[in-house]
């Protein structure tokens, strides 16, 4: 192996040694500070800026779960969320730093809705129809997804070319690319705006328990279902423990035989597929259509901050999700109601990312304090 | 190190850079197409100015490496750097800049810079930071803060048509043809820059200073045992390399004369291509403005290609830098990153 990559790989190593010494309650208190800490900066800025920041705090609250249509919100974002959430952990519990998961659920979605429209036709409307598109849909989405994981897996494995860049260049090529074909042609027929057509009235999730546009309880469902499996596969199977032993310990991975090129293109597959997935949920249960990526949300990015919120796993992921889904429903909450912008959001995800990745800040905090000495 | 021996180091990049100007050359050839029509004068002009703030950034993260530490907050200081210099161009000239204005605003920027990377150098060196994590908080930080400004200050996340860079135009030497136009009837920014990757060079592999980056990123401990602290050069050379890239997106805003701040901002991913110019260019501050120029040029070429009466969509070709990138990592991913990159050191007094 040539040294940059084995570089990097002692790297990551350092790091994952150090997340293991982490003890769990750790980990929370951590994550928790980083929050608190990334909210308190956000409130002084706002103040700062001449907006009221008890207001804020307020709308902040109401946004996320201030009665039925706000809590639809909220669990339409976690949904997302804990689905990119995972895709991102699998990567990186493997050490491999996909930060491409926002251009895979582009693919992904937009390979939905296309295959969708495409083989509607051949099967009858109604229910049977509907669930069958569904099923086209979403396989669809994780495997084009998942294509779009693997080419930059595969760059790493046998060209040694930096994860981190090259999927950062596919997101902007997927956003360009997909962006172009909405608005030339596949645009739908008769539409100014640059979207594809609509995918037939029958093919949704029910809505059940929450009637709220867009929110389907069956998506959360296909989101906990997510990280069941991938905590299975990662905690239980062969498969799982050759990913996360060559993310932890490159060397004794290799010595106990594993394949370390092809667990790395394996990895950048699955966690592709699952921003595949989550691409198509978007696609099916929100739009409905597919428009120009660049005015859809930053899911795949912001998903980085929840799987390191959760330490990279996957049951920590579905609160870290609820979590920045009440973030990012506030945001919408406050963008509506409030003259704050709502980037201020996007800042504070980022202070959290920021906080999250310096635990020692808050040990060396704990110890001036002597606050939570013993949690060492 | 001297022009010759860089040359003998790196045979296989030049070649590399050969071939594809050759290929490109060919293709143009076969396909019938006018190069001469396509690589004008104006073309060079277009492409170093685009170049420059890649340039800029790419040195600057270039010495964060070579001294050990991986900075790829880059493209968060560029935000950074872009919003800032608008934002202060509007207040310091009260709404109406002038020529003045514009550079008080980059010399503002490059202070803001100055102090946001002290911040990121301490939790970086002193706090241990995971940098890859730490890096990629930064770069969503300037996508949240960046337009957050504009909005303050205009309500809005572009900003109106502000105030860009005039050119400097040197008497006679501007009249000799194609030299002339390219070099001195242009922005004075792309010979800032010029002149200061030829300083960054001599500096890191002539000068005491410069072996010491080169050493706490190659060997700290040896660094430590002459007695010199490594954590300090660590510390200046992250520095340098915030101020850099914050001046890199000044630099870009005072081309472009008008702050945009929807999608990934003007940036644009600008900072991760300056990281994998020095990459290419082999942790040469040459050699990363050289790489540089390549994306310059792959970002110009829409205009060019219109003019030669090609039409491929626009939003296609705005992705050529980001292939242009992919391509690069592949074929010349390989380098000799220096070997204490990414480890935190600390002295054993």
């Amino acid at each position: 192996m040539s040294r940059s990559s084995k570089r990097l790989y002692d790297v990551v190593d350092s790091a994952a040694g150090h997340m293991l010494r982490a003890s769990v309650i750790e980990r929370l208190a951590i994550a928790t500070a980083s929050i608190a800490l990334a909210l308190l900066i956000g409130v002084g800025i706002v103040a700062a800026a001449g907006y009221d920041p008890v207001a804020f705090l307020t709308s902040l609250v109401e946004g996320a779960i201030g009665g039925q249509s706000a809590i639809a919100r909220t669990l339409r974002f976690s949904t997302l969320f804990i689905l990119t959430g995972v895709a991102v952990a699998v990567a990186f519990r493997a050490g491999v730093f996909n930060i491409g998961v926002q251009g895979q659920f582009v693919v992904g979605g937009f390979a939905t809705i296309m295959s969708i429209i495409r083989t509607a036709p051949l099967l009858p409307e109604g229910v049977v129809g509907g669930v069958g598109l569904l099923l086209v849909g979403f396989a669809a989405g994780a495997c084009a997804g998942g294509v779009y994981g693997a080419f930059p897996g595969a760059l790493k494995a046998y060209a040694d070319a930096n994860v981190i860049i090259t999927t950062i260049m596919l997101n902007f090529i997927a956003t360009g690319v997909v962006g172009w074909l909405v608005q030339n042609p596949f645009r739908g027929e008769g539409n100014t705006a640059p979207n594809t057509e609509r995918i037939p009235e029958y093919v949704s999730l029910p809505r059940i328990v929450f009637d709220s546009p867009g929110f389907s309880i069956v998506g959360l469902g296909i989101a906990l279902a997510t990280v069941a499996v991938i905590f299975v596969v990662m905690e239980r199977s062969r498969f799982g423990y050759d990913m996360v032993t060559s993310g932890h310990q490159q060397s004794a991975a290799t010595y106990s035989g594993v394949g370390a090129k092809r667990t790395i293109v394996l990895t950048m597959t699955l966690s592709g597929m699952v921003a595949g997935v989550a691409g198509a949920v978007f696609a099916i249960m929100i739009q409905g259509y597919y428009t120009d990526p660049s005015g859809i949300g930053t899911y795949g990015f912001d998903a980085i901050a929840v799987s390191l919120l959760a330490a990279n796993n996957p049951l920590g992921i579905v609160p870290a999700g609820l979590l920045f889904g009440g973030l990012d429903s506030a945001g919408s909450h406050i963008g509506i109601y409030t003259d704050v912008p709502v980037q201020l959001i996007d800042g504070v995800i980022g202070l959290v990312i920021l906080f999250v990745s310096v635990p020692e800040l808050f040990r060396m905090a704990a110890q001036r304090t002597g606050l939570g000495g013993e949690s060492r | 190190m001297s022009v010759t021996d860089y040359t003998d180091r790196n045979e296989l990049r030049i070649a590399g850079v050969v071939a594809i100007l050759a290929a490109v050359v060919v293709a143009a050839m076969v396909m019938d197409l006018q190069v001469l029509e396509i690589i004008t004068a104006g073309f060079i002009e277009r492409s170093l100015q685009a170049a420059t703030p890649i340039a800029l950034t790419a040195i600057g993260g270039l010495y964060a490496e070579k001294s050990g530490v991986f900075n790829i907050g880059v493209e968060g200081f560029m935000i950074f750097g872009a919003a800032t210099a608008a934002t202060m161009m509007w207040v310091i000239s009260g709404g109406s800049p002038g020529q003045g204005d514009v550079w008080l605003a980059i010399l503002a920027s490059a202070l803001v810079s100055l102090v946001f990377a002290t911040i990121f150098a301490v939790l970086l060196i002193r706090y241990e930071a995971d940098q890859i994590v730490a890096g990629l908080a930064l770069w969503f930080i300037g996508l949240g803060f960046g337009p957050f400004m504009a909005i303050l200050v205009w309500d809005s996340r572009n900003s109106p048509s502000l105030e860009s860079v005039n050119d400097l135009t040197v008497p006679v030497l501007s009249d000799v043809p194609v030299v002339g136009q390219i070099f001195f009837d242009t922005s004075p920014l792309v010979l800032f820059t010029a002149v200061l990757a030829v300083a960054a060079w001599k500096f890191l592999n002539d000068t005491r200073y410069g072996y010491w980056i080169q050493a706490a990123g190659e060997n700290p401990e040896a660094l430590d045992t002459a007695g010199i602290s490594v954590t300090r050069v660590r510390y200046a050379a992250v520095i340098f390399s915030g101020v850099m890239a914050g001046l890199g997106g000044a630099v870009l805003l005072a081309q472009a004369g008008s702050f945009t701040g929807t999608g990934d901002t003007m940036v644009s991913g600008r900072g991760w291509i300056g990281i994998v110019a020095y990459l290419f260019g082999n942790y040469n501050p040459l050699g990363a403005a050289v790489a540089a120029l390549v994306f310059g040029g792959l970002d110009m070429l829409q205009i060019q290609l219109q003019t030669a009466g090609i039409s491929v969509p626009n939003r296609l070709v705005n992705l050529f830098p980001y292939a242009g990138v992919i391509v690069v990592l592949t074929v010349w991913g390989t380098t000799r990153t220096p070997s204490a990159v990414g480890e935190s050191y600390e002295s054993e007094e």
